[in-house]
């Protein structure tokens, strides 16, 4: 046990080595790689060039330690499913339901923010209903209110997903709910892409979305765990990822102040995490065992016989 | 603890032989109902990675690119490794002018030399007249003056124009100017929508 939780310590001990690598390259992009005063990117920056490596490194250095390690024992520590039979474990459940109070924070920011373009919106229409010349924002905040929806449906998400997480065995994975803040992700996403669509810098916008993506398909591998289609190596590397990702957009994000952004990207740092903590590196499927046969009462026919026999 | 061990042993149980018959799939509901939702988000995911670092679906306002395209018409534009070139309808977004991105034709590239004559309604590029059948009507001279009409391209810029002339904001505009191709976002490709302005730009 004690040899489980040191690979588990080494392992998310690299995956935030990674993070803190990559926020201090972007800090250090956003200080030297922007051109002022349209920010355009200065191609070929050095910052840029490292950040992509560091990246391109990370993903397949998880990918390596995802892969199962051969020539040794099945044990517990290597079955996905027999991890979740601990009891007593504290760490992913805080994590957790920290992540959840973070969702649930990033829920006024953008409740207000899509009121006020949605009142924006109906002011312009209104304007051009009476005659005068205004451009129709083509931004209503319905996105940004549905993300707030979406925020407050990954707190519920993330709530239960703690609260299961001091149970042991099968209700300890979370069921269902972990797939809460994955499918409220695809809102966040396109509410993102939609702000960011005229934007010819790839940069400003690249890592937010990458890390949002991460992270939903990250909490739907988790989801996967409860419903009978594990992908333990791949949720393992998606939720390294995650950390990595959400780490370098957290920088751009704190840089603009778009604090509902920091506030989510924190709370799906902190499942990442979480999750990391919870789980071994090289974990395995359980061995398929095939279905026995249903053992026969000795004189007691099938309906087909007795039928026939009548 | 003792439950865990219990457990393994159950796991680690040798398999029975399979009985005769098809092998039973797992088809319960709610494994069902996580499939459809991860193929959901899954394609929602993959959607959104090919709309931000290869393709975009634009809309275009405006009369600027008349008779070209239309106000309401849905252009792909393609943006991955694209350099402008000269004849290109491209969509850039110049934040001095608004933040919203504008579609328009590049009459000029880095290095060349751009002269606009409204007298004759002519274009000409290092001394050459275009040859411009796309622009709707002669060009005029606009409400804001002659603006930049006589001008060498910069490098790394492109100098762009809408097709209808009189009603275009483009590097004529001050505000506007030679763009940086670094705000260019991609290249349109097609009219997508509504179905009969279907074409290939």
């Amino acid at each position: 046990m004690r040899d489980n939780i040191s690979q588990r310590a080494r392992w998310l001990a690299c995956a935030v080595a990674a993070a803190l690598a990559a926020a201090a390259l972007r800090w250090w992009q956003l200080s030297s790689a922007f051109e002022p005063p349209l920010g355009l990117h200065i191609p070929g920056a050095q910052a840029s060039v490292i950040l992509v490596c560091v990246l391109v490194m990370a993903a397949a250095g998880l990918a390596i330690l995802a892969l199962p390690r051969g020539g040794r024992q099945p044990g517990r520590e290597y079955r996905w499913d027999l991890l979740f039979l601990n009891t007593g474990e504290l760490v992913y459940p805080a994590l957790v339901v920290l992540a959840a109070f973070f969702a649930l924070g990033a829920a006024p920011f953008l409740l207000k923010m899509g009121l006020s373009q949605w009142q924006d919106y109906q002011q312009a229409r209104a304007a051009l209903a009476q005659g005068m010349e205004v451009k129709l924002p083509s931004n209503n905040g319905m996105l940004a209110i549905a993300t707030a929806v979406g925020a407050l449906a990954s707190f519920l998400g993330l709530l239960q997903l703690g609260r299961d997480g001091l149970r042991p065995g099968k209700r300890g994975r979370g069921g269902f709910s972990a797939a809460l803040p994955g499918v409220a992700g695809c809102v966040w996403l396109m509410e993102s892409f939609r702000a960011h669509a005229a934007n010819p810098v790839l940069w400003d916008y690249g890592p937010l979305l990458l890390s949002i993506v991460c992270g939903m398909l990250f909490y739907m591998d988790f989801a996967g765990l409860s419903a009978g289609a594990p992908r333990p190596r791949r949720l393992l590397w998606m939720a390294g990822m995650t950390l990595i990702l959400s780490a370098a957009a957290l920088v751009s994000a704190l840089a603009g102040a778009t604090w509902a952004d920091v506030l989510l990207l924190l709370s799906q740092m902190l499942a990442a995490g979480g999750v990391l903590w919870r789980l071994s590196p090289g974990l395995e499927n359980p061995p398929i065992t095939k279905a026995k046969p249903r053992p026969q009462t000795p004189g007691a026919g099938s309906i087909q016989e007795e039928t026939t026999h009548e | 603890m003792e439950n865990w061990e219990s457990e393994v042993e159950q796991n680690l149980e040798p398999s029975q032989p399979e009985p005769a018959g098809k092998p039973r799939k797992d088809t319960s509901g709610g494994r069902e109902l996580y499939l459809n939702v991860r193929v959901l988000v899954t394609m929602m995911a993959a959607f959104v990675m090919v709309f931000t670092f290869a393709a975009r679906i634009i809309v275009v306002s405006g009369p600027s690119m008349e008779n070209t395209l239309w106000g309401g018409d849905l252009i792909l534009v393609w943006g991955l490794g694209y350099t402008p070139e000269q004849g290109d309808i491209v969509v850039l977004t110049q934040e001095n002018y608004q933040e919203d991105s504008i579609v328009k034709r590049v009459i000029a590239i880095e290095g060349q030399q751009v002269d606009i004559d409204y007298a004759s309604s002519t274009v000409r590029v290092d001394g050459t007249a275009l040859k411009e059948d796309y622009i709707k009507e002669l060009m005029l001279v606009p409400s804001y003056g002659e603006g930049i009409n006589h001008v060498t391209v910069p490098e790394g810029c492109i100098f762009v124009m809408g097709d209808n002339r009189n009603h275009s904001a483009d590097s004529r505009y001050p505000d506007i100017g030679i763009v940086d191709v670094r705000c260019v976002i991609g290249r349109g490709v097609a009219v997508m929508f509504p179905i009969d302005h279907w074409k290939r730009l």
